[in-house]
């Protein structure tokens, strides 16, 4: 009894102005102090365990995603205010269209009236500059969401301070895949020959009329039957690839050559194209695995973190030491890189 | 939100009456006194539809403001500087922890190259890793043969525990893939500690990297003498950064060349397929992949194939021992691991 009383009695503590009034400021200056270090640009979180907590404390499940909720504005703002760039967060998975559709659907609703909401203050987010992107499959999403997704994500894809990524139904794998289709549908596209004034039907003729025979060079050259239509189907498709010089005397379209993509090219076409390169990927509730997040994104340096507290519970208390071990290893790394430098001097 | 309780009420309420409770203008009032300040930096930089006047009406100046400001900012640069000293007292301590823990663990659990010694440690255990992955990194720089020897020995380590432990697939990423060009030699140096641990009657042993023929070895057992322990056949697969992101650029290649000679259709390129191509030319997902270093690191390692992949590092670790490869077999059983036998 005493034990309940004690929380009681914590927690009514804990909720008095003042006290309430000194955990802020702590807060702030926390997150100040934190500033005055390396900050990561780019966040990762697998939000997991909401589930797990709304189990644990007996409460619906729904609602343990609204506190997911709450927990992930808390964190946001700890984020932001401490100077990172860009937070990703793993919101749904394709896979988790396999649970219950009740679930599924307050996830949905959930979603819809988030970003609804978020809509609503159109005017707030351009001051701070706060961009919202969401990332994944819409092919998987109900037309009303999509549509509460697209109005949020257009209304503020001109901002950049601040971005939220949230991955909603995605899966990394997916991801990749889509990336690579993107990559080899741009090198189908056939090269234009537009910008070039030289008729290669014209030349053709003159060689021939002057009847000179310096055509080994040009053994491919196109045979005169079908040379006046190659003009026209090649200069009527109106895709530029400035990068690869066009060739020349190919009968048919003429392709950028496939050797010239390289992970980048790939990268470029991923979903996360543009951000910094992802510096931390927090995982909550324990399960040691990336379950198909940010696979191509975090497989290089990026420090993975693995914790044990269920993501409702998540809260700077958690996340301070993550952040401070990060600053500390970035430091670490950093000497050893200027010493590096210095010996090979 | 910071803690906020009043408000945080009034938002659940709100959420509860389907968000018909509050307007929009009544939201915004609701959160204003949490608003951050509004970045200035960003106010020079990058500054559209001249929302300029309204910040700088919002920052009042004055030389007061700007002693607090400064007198902010010192506290800030003192507070980190403190938040530092602690921390790197805590992790001189946990670093010291565990450096002790470990070692203990070293002496508890040592195989002493017997594999009924393993075999007894493992007994307990509800499920295997079929496919088991480790991270190895080339110290010394690749510079010198005592990097690359210690590597050679710590591979041979490993493919022995796993032969004894009942692991019939064992990949080992190393990220220069320095391995790949001594297939023969890393070859025999397991099968050299094979028979160390076994005798006469060792596995047989398969070692191959992708795009690169494997290498053989038949058991020398004779079939009548039924073997004593562990797997029959252990294969080793070595990886390096090549087989990470460039299978996939070098996937992409090819499909884009099919798809320049109509071959194939973009449409055409899914999950499956990718899935089919990667696991065919270089390897299927591996169930459990064990980290030898300090913090989870993957430098490179195929990203494809970590999808599922159970990861396990021991903090503050530092280089291969046959306790962390047991700590985490028993992580992957869900075991509990006590001292002792």
């Amino acid at each position: 009894m005493s034990g309940i009383h004690l929380t009681q009695l914590r927690k009514w503590m804990l909720e008095s102005p003042p006290v309430e009034w000194a955990m802020n400021q702590l807060r702030e200056l926390l997150i100040g102090a934190l500033r005055q270090g390396q900050i990561p640009q780019h966040v990762a979180f697998v939000m997991d365990g909401n589930r797990r907590f709304a189990r644990s404390q007996k409460i619906e499940t729904v609602e343990g995603h609204n506190l997911g909720f709450e927990a992930l504005a808390r964190i946001l703002e700890v984020c932001y205010k401490s100077g990172v760039k860009v937070v990703t967060v793993y919101a749904f998975s394709i896979e988790n269209f396999k649970r219950s559709k009740y679930e599924v659907d307050a996830l949905m609703e959930m979603a819809k009236i988030k970003l609804f909401q978020l809509s609503q203050h159109g005017e707030l987010l351009d001051k701070y500059g706060a961009s919202i992107r969401v990332l994944g499959n819409k092919n998987f999403v109900k037309p009303d969401v999509a549509e509460a997704v697209n109005k949020a994500v257009e209304m503020t894809k001109n901002n950049g301070d601040c971005v939220l990524n949230i991955c909603f139904p995605y899966t990394s794998r997916d991801e990749i895949t889509t990336a690579i289709k993107a990559t080899v549908e741009d090198y189908t596209k056939p090269l234009s020959a537009h910008a070039r004034p030289f008729s290669q039907t014209r030349i053709t003729q003159k060689i021939r009329s002057r009847n000179l025979s310096t055509s080994p060079l040009r053994a491919s050259s196109p045979t005169p039957d079908n040379a006046s239509d190659v003009d026209e189907s090649v200069s009527s498709s109106t895709t530029l690839h400035p990068e690869t010089p066009p060739q020349d005397s190919r009968e048919n379209n003429v392709y950028p050559d496939p050797e010239t993509i390289s992970s980048d090219t790939i990268g470029d076409h991923m979903f996360t194209a543009g951000d910094p390169p992802l510096d931390l990927l927090v995982r909550t509730s324990g399960v040691k695995r990336l379950s198909d997040f940010m696979l191509w994104q975090c497989h290089e340096d990026t420090e993975i973190v693995f914790l044990d507290c269920l993501w409702p519970e998540f809260d700077l208390w958690q996340f301070l030491p993550v952040l401070v071990e990060w600053q500390w290893r970035q430091k670490h790394i950093d000497e050893k890189a200027l010493s590096a430098k210095t010996k090979v001097r | 939100m910071p803690r906020a309780t009043r408000e945080t009420e009034i938002y659940r309420r709100d959420a509860k009456l389907n968000h018909n409770l509050l307007t929009p203008a009544e939201r915004e009032k609701l959160i204003k006194p949490y608003l951050p300040t509004l970045p200035t930096k960003s106010t020079s930089k990058r500054n559209k539809n001249g929302n300029i006047p309204a910040i700088r009406i919002e920052q009042p100046t004055g030389s007061r403001l700007g002693v607090r400001k400064f007198l902010r900012a010192q506290l800030h640069i003192l507070l980190y500087a403190i938040v530092h000293t602690i921390f790197s007292v805590y992790i001189r301590i946990r670093l010291a922890y565990h450096a002790v823990k470990d070692r203990i663990l070293a002496i508890l659990y040592y195989h002493h190259r017997t594999p009924e010694l393993i075999q007894k440690d493992v007994k307990g255990l509800s499920r295997l890793p079929e496919h088991l992955s480790v991270i190895l990194k080339l110290e010394d720089g690749g510079r010198g043969g005592a990097g690359l020897e210690a590597l050679v020995d710590e591979v041979a380590e490993i493919s022995a525990w796993c032969a004894c432990v009942g692991i019939p697939m064992l990949s080992i990423y190393e990220k220069t893939g320095i391995l790949k060009s001594y297939v023969p030699a890393t070859h025999r140096a397991v099968s050299r500690k094979l028979s160390s641990y076994f005798g006469p009657q060792q596995p047989a042993l398969s070692l191959r990297a992708p795009h690169v023929p494997s290498m053989e070895s038949s058991s020398p057992t004779s079939s009548s003498e039924s073997r004593r322990s562990g797997v029959q056949h252990l294969s080793v697969l070595l990886l390096s950064a090549e087989d990470g992101r460039d299978s996939l650029v070098d996937l992409t290649k090819t499909l884009a060349e099919m798809s320049q000679r109509s071959k194939l259709l973009p449409n055409d390129i899914n999950v499956d397929l990718v899935d089919a191509e990667i696991s065919e030319s270089i390897m299927g997902e591996p169930d459990l992949l064990v980290l030898f270093g300090p913090s989870v690191e993957l430098s490179g390692y195929p990203p494809w194939q970590v999808r599922l992949t159970e990861i396990f590092h021991v903090q503050d670790n530092q280089g291969v021992g046959y306790q962390v490869f047991l700590r985490a077999l028993y992580n992957y059983a869900n075991a509990q691991m006590r001292f002792g036998r």
